[in-house]
């Protein structure tokens, strides 16, 4: 009752009687309708001053058009996706890249390459061994990603066939003094033929029956590596492979040579993911991830030929890196069937998110960092690793590099929570209820009676039902009479009336049953002796279903 | 060849590898979750063992408590690491895997790290005497190991089947989402479970630490034969794991009495691959009804 503008009633009936001045008397203070319309239309929802950031910057020009004509060989790729568009508001023309991720790769492409130039000369040897480590790591977990990522075999043993190329071509260079080059691609051979043996079971097993026969086979190449005597069971490895590095380098430009050749290797992984995942094989098995096999068999895609064709692709190129691996190192040591090598490359995997190649080259950059640079803290670097990898997989859904998918779900989730608190639903119609109605005007009507009823509410007070007990007919003050309208202006069906039982005597409040025939229902069990009381108790009755309502 | 001494060592390798299998075995079938860290509980519950035998007493039952109690803890670790705050997120067992491999590599580093590389052995629990079974001379911590592990699993198995607990456990081995419906907490079950394989894998820890010894590494090869038993027997099977395990024990102990030593797990991972390729789900693992991965 705070708006107590009007304290003053005009008689209505003195419009009749224009030659004399309104009649006015003072009146019960009321609150405007209006305050109640503002309220319930009001905007009510919370706005910052920032508006929505812009995801994309646009570049100003034309050209949109000039950039699709270009292509690189020897695909029909476009060197950068670019958007021409025609902006309506600034009435220019503005271009978009769609895709950013040339553009990253490309810097980081060069940052590797300059890499070598700003690395500090205390240590140098350290440092440019780990790059050149994380060179053949992340072609490794390239080819492992094709396979878990693409192939969606959960594979552990893609180390398994690395270290047994290794193994393999080791040996046969001691045994027939094979020059380096021959290396790789023995050892391509050699992982084909091991791709094919455990590849086998991959056709019959699901999931973690798979990763836990895996899990074995490297178990088994590791005890088996460590007691033959043929494998270097005494010297705790096998070496003697001949290395691809010239005899007359010195200490440094050696590190640096095997850095390069490392990155090219890491550049051949690349596009050996490339050419798998972002051609036909990847384009099948997108179709067919797992739990929807059926409905990809269905529509005529063979999928388990695609797994196992990715399989051995990546098993080849595995024995390729293992090849290199022997010639790198001058051999093969039983660390690379080491249970730990399997989770410190799992965890390079996970942390950069599963099915991205990125993914595989940035979680490779993050944990051979740790674990070849950092290695003053002894242990502590593995449970730094294990606390990084535990972190990404309790928290991210897919790796760092999905972040920012995961973010905007969330984002969109909140958003949608909060456009769900804001919709009133009381006293209106439900959806569904609001969608199946004939006639759609009562969805108007019931919002406007939802109003009209809040506004009423706020009406009733002690000096309005003072009054009403007081004069139940004649003219009333504007609270009053607004409520009397709303009151007379229900529908029959139980209505409340007055029914006379005997003349100035009875009076009883019943509720019309709306429909011809049908008697009215007795209320309540009461006799009233005047009209007027009859009237008052009907009236409280009334007031009494509009504030419960 | 002593062919006696061979099956006796065999039947209790099986003995102590199949509790592991039935360990790994349960947290599949009523989780849902590769346990990965069976060997860094494996590990840990031998230190247990270790410090509760130089710091209390080294008196057998409290050994062999302080192992399974330490154990039951290191699988409530795992639950609440690995389970509790991703059961119900998306892609759980992938996640779960990992998160249980994270753990595995954190908490063996961190034994190395506090124990130092050195391996303890645990005092012998049995006494050192020889019975004769039928003309067979049976050390006594192999007679004691096998029977122990054998009425420990008869009474884990028979609180299985008896007890609410057990039958909660068993519900959810059934169908997760209706015994959840039904108003069994998953979280609780998760943790009863998790407990009650973790000092099975305790269990196991002291009595092979009669044999060999207790090392941070220890565990991994433990849980490697644990798992391949686990995959013969079928995941999700419990007399599954007790065939699987008389199965790998019985090839173990033929390759290295006919072939030799060096070829008992090539020959496994073939009888392996060959039980796998003719039934994928493992000896009883049921193909239909098996759990949705």
């Amino acid at each position: 009752m705070s708006d107590a503008v009007e304290q003053v009633w005009i008689d209505p009936t003195d419009c009749h009687y224009p030659e004399y001045r309104a009649r006015e008397a003072p009146t019960n203070p009321y609150l405007s309708h209006q305050v109640t319309w503002n309220e319930t239309r009001a905007f009510k929802p919370r706005m910052h001053l920032v508006g929505r950031l812009r995801y994309y910057y646009k570049w100003p020009g034309h050209g949109g058009r000039l950039w699709w004509r270009k292509r690189y060989w020897p695909t029909r790729r476009r060197l950068l996706q670019i958007r021409g568009e025609y902006n309506p508001k600034t009435m220019r023309r503005e271009k978009t890249i769609v895709d950013k991720r040339p553009i990253w790769w490309t810097l980081a492409f060069i940052a590797l390459v300059l890499a070598p130039a700003v690395v500090p000369a205390a240590g140098w040897n350290t440092v440019m061994s780990a790059a050149a480590v994380f060179g053949i790591y992340s072609a490794i977990n390239l080819c492992w990603m094709l396979i878990i990522g693409t192939a969606g075999i959960f594979s552990l043993a893609s180390y398994a066939v690395v270290g047994a190329a290794a193994y393999g071509t080791t040996y046969l260079a001691i045994q027939f003094g094979l020059p380096f080059w021959l290396l790789p691609l023995l050892g391509a051979l050699i992982g084909f033929a091991f791709g094919l043996i455990i590849g086998l079971p991959a056709m019959r097993l699901d999931g973690f029956y798979y990763a836990l026969l895996t899990l074995g086979v490297v178990e088994l190449c590791r005890v088996y590596v460590v007691q033959s005597r043929e494998f270097g069971s005494a010297t705790g490895g096998l070496y003697g492979a001949p290395s691809y590095l010239p005899a007359s380098l010195g200490q440094m430009p050696r590190l640096l040579f095997s850095y390069y050749a490392a990155l090219a290797l890491m550049v051949f992984a690349l596009f050996v993911y490339r050419f798998i995942d972002g051609k036909r094989l990847g384009r099948v098995l997108r179709m067919a991830p797992e739990k929807r096999e059926a409905f990809a068999q269905a529509c005529g895609v063979d999928f388990i030929r695609a797994r196992i064709m990715v399989f051995l692709i990546s098993s080849t190129a595995l024995g390729f890196i293992g090849g290199f691996y022997a010639t790198h190192f001058g051999g093969a040591s039983p660390n690379l069937f080491s249970f730990d090598t399997v989770l410190l490359s799992l965890a390079m995997l996970v942390i950069g998110g599963i099915g991205r190649s990125e993914g595989a080259v940035a979680g490779t950059v993050i944990v051979v960092f740790i674990d070849r640079v950092l290695i003053d803290l002894g242990p502590l670097r593995y449970m730094l690793i294990g606390a990084i990898m535990l972190g990404v997989v309790l928290f991210l859904r897919e790796g760092l590099f999905g972040i920012k998918r995961q973010f905007r779900t969330w984002r969109d989730k909140k958003k949608s929570e909060r456009r769900a608190t804001r919709a009133e639903k009381g006293g209106e119609m439900l959806p569904e209820e609001a969608t199946e109605t004939e006639d759609k005007d009562q969805i108007f009507f019931r919002r406007f009676d939802k109003m009209q009823r809040d506004f009423l509410k706020r009406l009733v007070t002690d000096t309005v039902i003072e009054e009403h007990r007081t004069r139940p007919l004649g003219q009333h003050s504007e609270a009053l009479e607004r409520l009397l309208i709303y009151f007379r202006r229900q529908g029959q069906i139980d209505k409340y009336a007055i029914m006379v039982l005997e003349e100035f005597r009875a009076y009883r409040i019943v509720a019309l049953s709306g429909h011809r025939g049908t008697a009215p229902r007795v209320v309540e069990d009461r006799n009233y002796a005047t009209p007027d009381e009859a009237y008052h108790a009907l009236f409280l009755r009334r007031v009494q279903d509009l504030l419960e309502s | 060849m002593n062919w006696s001494f061979v099956l006796s060592n065999a039947i209790t390798l099986a003995c102590i590898y199949g509790t592991l299998a039935i360990g790994i075995s349960l947290t599949w079938s009523s989780l849902g979750l590769v346990n990965m860290a069976f060997g860094f509980i494996f590990a840990f519950s031998g230190y247990g063992a270790w410090l509760a035998s130089v710091n209390i007493a080294p008196q057998p039952a409290v050994v062999m408590a302080a192992g399974v109690l330490t154990g039951a803890l290191g699988g409530l670790i795992v639950c609440l690491l690995a389970f509790i705050p991703i059961h119900d997120k998306p892609n759980f067992p992938l996640r779960a895997l990992i998160a249980t491999l994270a753990i595995s590599l954190i908490g063996n580093q961190a034994l190395l790290w506090y124990f130092g590389p050195r391996a303890k052995s645990l005092p012998r629990l049995f006494g050192s005497w020889n019975a004769d079974i039928f003309g067979v001379v049976v050390t006594s911590d192999k007679l004691g190991a096998s029977l122990s592990a054998v009425v420990l699993l008869t009474l884990i198995l028979l609180w299985m089947r008896s007890s609410r607990r057990g039958l909660e456990i068993r519900a959810m081995m059934m169908n997760p989402h209706a015994a959840s419906i039904v108003g069994i907490g998953v979280r609780r079950t998760g943790f009863y479970v998790m407990a009650l394989t973790g000092s099975l894998a305790g269990l196991a820890s002291v009595l092979l630490a009669q044999t060999y010894y207790v090392a941070p590494f220890s565990g991994i090869t433990p849980m490697v034969k644990g798992l391949s038993i686990a995959l013969v027997g079928g995941l999700g099977s419990v007399p599954g794991a007790v065939i699987g395990a008389v199965i790998i024990g019985l090839n173990e102990a033929l390759t290295s009495t006919l072939l030799g030593g060096q070829y008992v797990l090539m020959t496994q991972f073939l009888l392996i691959i060959l039980v796998l390729l003719v039934r994928p789900r493992g000896i009883a693992g049921l193909l239909d009804k098996a759990r949705e991965a």
